[in-house]
């Protein structure tokens, strides 16, 4: 069950979060923030951040693609985290099942906040003639109403009134439909390769792709060398264990993503020393080839 | 100076008020018709009325022609323009505003390019996609990182106000060979990221049973021969291919990805790896 509190608090950040990315844009209103936060309220982080991140990815170029409508990937991956939690359900499944079709369809609470601003933009023009300019001020912030609501309502509807519908599906994905679970599964981890397609299509990989295949390869070979090595030491450690033996060795981590990034900034920085360069090569250059008319 | 101004000089505390207003809700009032118009009146709104006095006609007229036609630029780098357009409302009051409408018309499209493609998609890209992977193995360093990046970022959205105010239109010459030096370095490591990601991140292997003959054949082993996440690269590569057709959207192609995931994990042809 969601207890009252965490419906009261879970549906201020859906107004919060919206704000939060029209303007100050501190990544608050980001999904994997969204999974973040609704975790810590749910009490699983963990899944929290599944999901919430699961999300980020599947979205990464969404937002500059095409200019079309995007989906309400916030709002999606907080009724996805606090069912997962509340139902019990996989957070793949929840991911594929929930958090997708929701931020789907909370597009059109977007669209309705957006067209009710235009009654507001109205006002304010006549504000203007009138002069009146504290009426100006309330009705260019009742915009700001009209975007939170427009999250607030669904979110707090959804998670007020969607317990008995997510326990169903929850019960009949580990029932009768357990297919279903698995290719949800399967889909949750496919999801993210949508936001990075997106994403190349808006980079210019053309005249970058020689980046675009060392990232792949480095984070390939490294990713899949730490995955054996994190299992061969298991392995070890259960084999000395049972042998009563002790054995000193490193501390195996998963490979981190952040290391991985200081390999790109490092590639990143060579080649903006190297275009930096180019120009002043070219200017020095011609400048010694004007050295006879100076002299 | 023009005689329908108080010939008021605008001070730090004016900026500030500027820059917190712009920082609270400067996209609070957007709308399909004029999307940004009434938030761009409505962050200079007090500083106007110090220029022109209360109450007066020529303040009437300068706001109308700062709400009414439409405007919309990256909300990163939109007081760039209100930077530049209160220079010249200052000292020439009335008498700029033809020049502020085409100042205001003229720069949104190309500020909204720059400011777009670097906060609005290689910024989040980077520090997104980090805090993701990280939030995936469960640790929340990630936000923590990405949050500290937009407090800078957020430092110089404040910043780029006086420095507008200050140098005008020059700005925006000088700014521009910087700035694209600057962004093709930052899409190099996009990149990066990005086929980084794809290998660490799409998490799906090939567990369709083959039987030839007999003979069961391992395509993940085959795969895994080849090049290690082989399948995630395809999948990528074939998602970009489907963006290319005509007609597709970004929702289209999530729900496209989303039906093939349940049909071929249902058929246990593709499982989670």
């Amino acid at each position: 069950m969601i207890a009252w509190w965490q419906i009261l608090l879970l549906t201020l950040y859906a107004g919060f979060q919206i704000m939060d990315e029209l303007h100050w844009y501190s990544s608050a209103g980001s999904a994997v923030f969204s999974g973040f936060i609704t975790g810590l309220v749910m009490g699983d982080m963990a899944t929290g951040l599944f999901i919430g991140g699961s999300m980020q990815l599947t979205i990464l170029g969404v937002g500059t693609f095409g200019g079309a409508s995007r989906i309400d990937a916030n709002s999606g991956t907080l009724i996805a985290t606090a069912f997962a939690v509340s139902a019990g359900m996989d957070p793949e499944q929840a991911l594929a099942a929930l958090g997708v079709p929701v931020a789907a369809i909370l597009v059109y609470t977007d669209i309705l906040g957006r067209m009710a601003n235009t009654f507001w933009g109205h006002a304010c023009d006549a504000d203007i003639e009138k002069m009146n300019w504290n009426a100006y001020n309330v009705h260019y912030l009742m915009g700001a109403v009209s975007w939170m609501l427009s999250r607030m309502v669904p979110v707090f509807l959804a998670l007020a009134f969607g317990q008995p519908l997510v326990e169903a599906i929850t019960t009949a994905l580990n029932g009768d439909l357990a297919w279903l679970g698995t290719g949800l599964t399967v889909a949750g981890g496919m999801l993210p390769a949508v936001g990075f397609a997106i994403l190349l299509r808006y980079l210019p990989v053309k005249k970058h792709v020689a980046y675009l295949i060392l990232g792949f390869v480095i984070a390939a070979l490294l990713g899949t060398a730490f995955t054996s090595i994190a299992g061969i030491s298991g392995d070890v450690a259960t084999v000395a264990g049972a042998a009563g033996a002790e054995i000193a060795g490193g501390d195996y981590n998963s490979l981190s993503m952040l290391t991985i990034a200081l390999i790109g900034f490092a590639l990143a920085y060579i080649y903006y020393q190297q275009h930096q360069a180019a120009p002043v090569a070219a200017v020095a250059a011609g400048a010694e080839g004007d050295d006879d008319d100076e002299l | 100076m023009s005689s329908n101004t108080t010939g008021y000089k605008l001070t730090k505390a004016d900026f500030q008020q500027i820059n917190r207003r712009n920082l609270l809700g400067f996209q609070a009032g957007w709308n399909y018709e004029r999307m940004q118009h009434s938030g761009y009146l409505w962050i200079i709104l007090p500083q106007l009325r110090k220029i022109y006095g209360d109450n007066t006609e020529a303040l009437k007229t300068a706001a109308r022609t700062q709400c009414a036609p439409f405007f919309n630029t990256s909300n990163f780098l939109n007081t760039i323009i209100t930077g530049i357009d209160l220079a010249l409302e200052e000292t020439d009051g009335l008498d700029s505003l033809e020049t502020v409408a085409s100042l205001k018309t003229g720069l949104m499209g190309p500020l909204a390019s720059i400011g777009d493609s670097i906060f609005g998609s290689l910024l989040p890209t980077i520090f997104g996609a980090l805090a993701a992977n990280m939030a995936m193995q469960g640790n929340p360093l990630g936000i923590f990182i990405w949050i500290a990046v937009n407090i800078v970022v957020d430092w110089f959205r404040c910043k780029q106000t006086y420095i507008a105010y200050d140098q005008g239109m020059k700005l925006v010459t000088t700014m521009s060979d910087q700035l694209n030096a600057i962004t093709d370095a930052a899409t190099v490591m996009g990149v990066f990221m990005v086929g980084a990601l794809v290998s660490t991140n799409v998490g799906i292997v090939i567990s369709a049973p083959i039987d030839l003959g007999g003979v069961t054949v391992d395509l993940q082993h085959i795969a895994n021969v080849i090049c290690p996440k082989l399948v995630p690269a395809a999948l990528v590569g074939f998602v970009y291919w489907l963006l290319g057709k005509k007609g597709m959207t970004s929702t289209k192609a999530i729900f496209i990805v989303l039906i093939l995931g349940i049909v071929l994990g249902a058929l246990g042809w593709v499982a989670k790896g």
